[in-house]
């Protein structure tokens, strides 16, 4: 399963708009998620109050358990969401696995018809777990698996499988574990060294031991050898009776299916931390650079500015020094002041100029 | 610090303290040419003897110097392969972003994580002391923000493993 939500969300939206609409509509839609499973969905304007329901996933197996088809446990479980609202139709549509008749004038009546429409769009993942529910029910019954330990292959997602291996008063879900980059795969595996730590822990002893290993189990012995080429290594979960009864079992069920899916999330999450754990530290280890050349650089200002403020002060000094200097070599020089001497000179002893009638002639 | 640590770094300090007496000096094969000498090499007096730092064999620093400029190469210690990603992967993002320090090399020298070019023009820009500092300072901030990168992924995973194990129960 690559989702953790039971409930396909677009499904939901369509049945719940089909639902909640006061005029009949005639409505023919396709959806396909996660690449394997498919939806029809159709609903006729002569027949408002029923909706059609198709669905075409892939079977977890076509081996040992299950034969062509779902199997009865399944189509009893798909009945159980809601049996008498939904009715299953006898063949399927063509190209499908599944085909359901919602009718949405019995859901009316019901307490919750949300809760029940919600229950209707999670219907994949109740096929999905049915299957491996039936097998995991059966954890000491030997008839089931026919007295073989032969590995069960699982395949819910075409490049994610797993294997289901029974042993004696336990099975064995082995899980292959595929990544497209080296990066990935170093992180699930500090993953799966920490959940083999927590799990060995006395707090999580209920839980099922889980065990990594870069090698293939022995278990796996024979298994054709593109199926045991792994970059990340087999996570292997021990399920005993006490883990598979009452409720457990769909807890135990619906976290095994969604393992894969769980371990890449935590890969993508931890990438996206280390991404954004850099880019923080980047603008730190930039501010140490700036910061330090940004201070020098107003230290120097600041240094320059007083530098010039002080020197034109002191030149003004200077000059003022200077003025009071030239004024007093002035008065030095005029040691007799006579006042209005100054006027009398000008008027009185000014040499006067001659013309001369004579005039020269320039020698050459 | 550790004691050795702050023993290899005050050992860098002290070397680029005296390795970095750069001054503007044109190129002399080309006209109107002014390169970084370490990196071209083109006069072999104009370089200076290559020193090599190490703390051991996973963390050295090589200080390469030249009439003009100064290349710092280090490698930084990876005790796993966790640790090996993380250098990796933050040296990497910080190379691709080298404009935002200057004095980044984008490319390592062959050998070493991450490389710094160091210029006259830089010391005039930057002030000597300044780029000791900053060097430095990086090379402890790396150190430490690839333990606690690491730290924090383990007890991430070890976070999402007690969730994952909680649905059992």
């Amino acid at each position: 399963m690559a989702c953790f939500q039971r409930a396909s969300p677009a499904l939901k939206e369509i049945l719940l708009k089909l639902y909640s609409s006061e005029n009949p509509t005639e409505i023919e839609h396709h959806l396909h998620e996660f690449g394997s499973v498919q939806y029809h969905i159709q609903s006729f304007i002569s027949d408002s109050l029923h909706v059609y329901l198709s669905i075409a996933t892939p079977l977890l197996s076509q081996g040992v358990l299950l034969s062509d088809g779902l199997s009865p446990y399944t189509l009893e479980m798909v009945k159980q969401i809601c049996s008498h609202g939904v009715e299953i139709i006898e063949p399927a549509k063509e190209g499908y696995k599944l085909t359901l008749r919602i009718d949405f004038a019995k859901i009316l009546h019901e307490e919750e018809p949300e809760k029940i429409i919600t229950d209707i769009a999670a219907v994949h993942a109740v096929i999905l777990s049915s299957q491996l529910k039936e097998m995991l029910i059966n954890v000491n019954s030997p008839a089931l698996f026919q007295g073989t330990s032969r590995p069960i292959k699982l395949v819910y997602h075409p490049r994610e499988p797993f294997f289901v291996i029974k042993q004696p008063q336990k099975i064995l879900i082995v899980f292959p574990i595929r990544f497209k980059e080296n990066t990935d795969v170093i992180i699930a595996t500090a993953f799966f060294w920490e959940l083999m730590d927590v799990g060995s822990s006395e707090k999580w002893s209920e839980t099922p031991p889980c065990c990594w290993s870069p090698i293939p189990p022995p278990e796996l012995r024979g298994e054709p050898l593109e199926e045991l080429s792994t970059n990340g290594g087999f996570v292997t979960f021990d399920i005993s009776v006490h883990h598979v009864e009452g409720k457990r079992l769909e807890k135990t069920v619906w976290s095994l299916l969604n393992f894969n899916a769980y371990v890449k999330y935590h890969v993508k999450t931890t990438r996206g931390f280390i991404q954004r754990r850099m880019r923080k530290r980047l603008e730190g280890l930039v501010d140490i650079l700036h910061q330090k050349t940004s201070d020098d650089g107003l230290l120097n200002k600041g240094q320059g500015i007083m530098y010039m403020k002080k020197l034109a002060a002191r030149t003004k000094r200077i000059k003022q020094k200077c003025h009071s200097l030239s004024r007093k070599i002035k008065r030095i020089r005029f040691r007799i002041k006579i006042p209005g001497f100054a006027r009398f000179r000008r008027r009185w002893l000014k040499f006067p100029t001659f013309s001369s009638s004579i005039r020269y002639a320039k020698l050459k | 610090m550790a004691n050795a640590l702050r023993l290899y770094l005050s050992c860098i300090r002290n070397t680029l303290e005296a390795a970095m007496c750069l001054q503007n000096f044109p190129c002399q094969e080309v006209e109107r040419h002014n390169k970084p000498e370490v990196e071209l090499k083109t006069s072999s007096e104009l370089i200076l003897n290559p020193i090599l730092i190490c703390r051991n064999e996973s963390e050295k620093c090589l200080i390469e110097t030249s009439i003009n400029s100064l290349r710092i190469s280090l490698k930084v210690k990876q005790t796993d392969e966790l640790e090996n990603i993380l250098t990796k992967k933050f040296l990497r993002f910080l190379s691709m972003r080298a404009e935002a320090f200057q004095v980044l090399r984008r490319k390592p020298v062959q050998g070493y994580d991450i490389s710094f070019l160091i210029t006259n023009y830089h010391c005039e820009e930057l002030q000597k002391q300044k780029l000791i500092d900053f060097i430095v300072q990086f090379m402890e901030d790396i150190d430490k923000e690839i333990s606690e990168l690491k730290m924090s992924v383990n007890t991430r995973g070890r976070l999402v493993a007690t969730e994952f194990l909680k649905q059992f129960i």
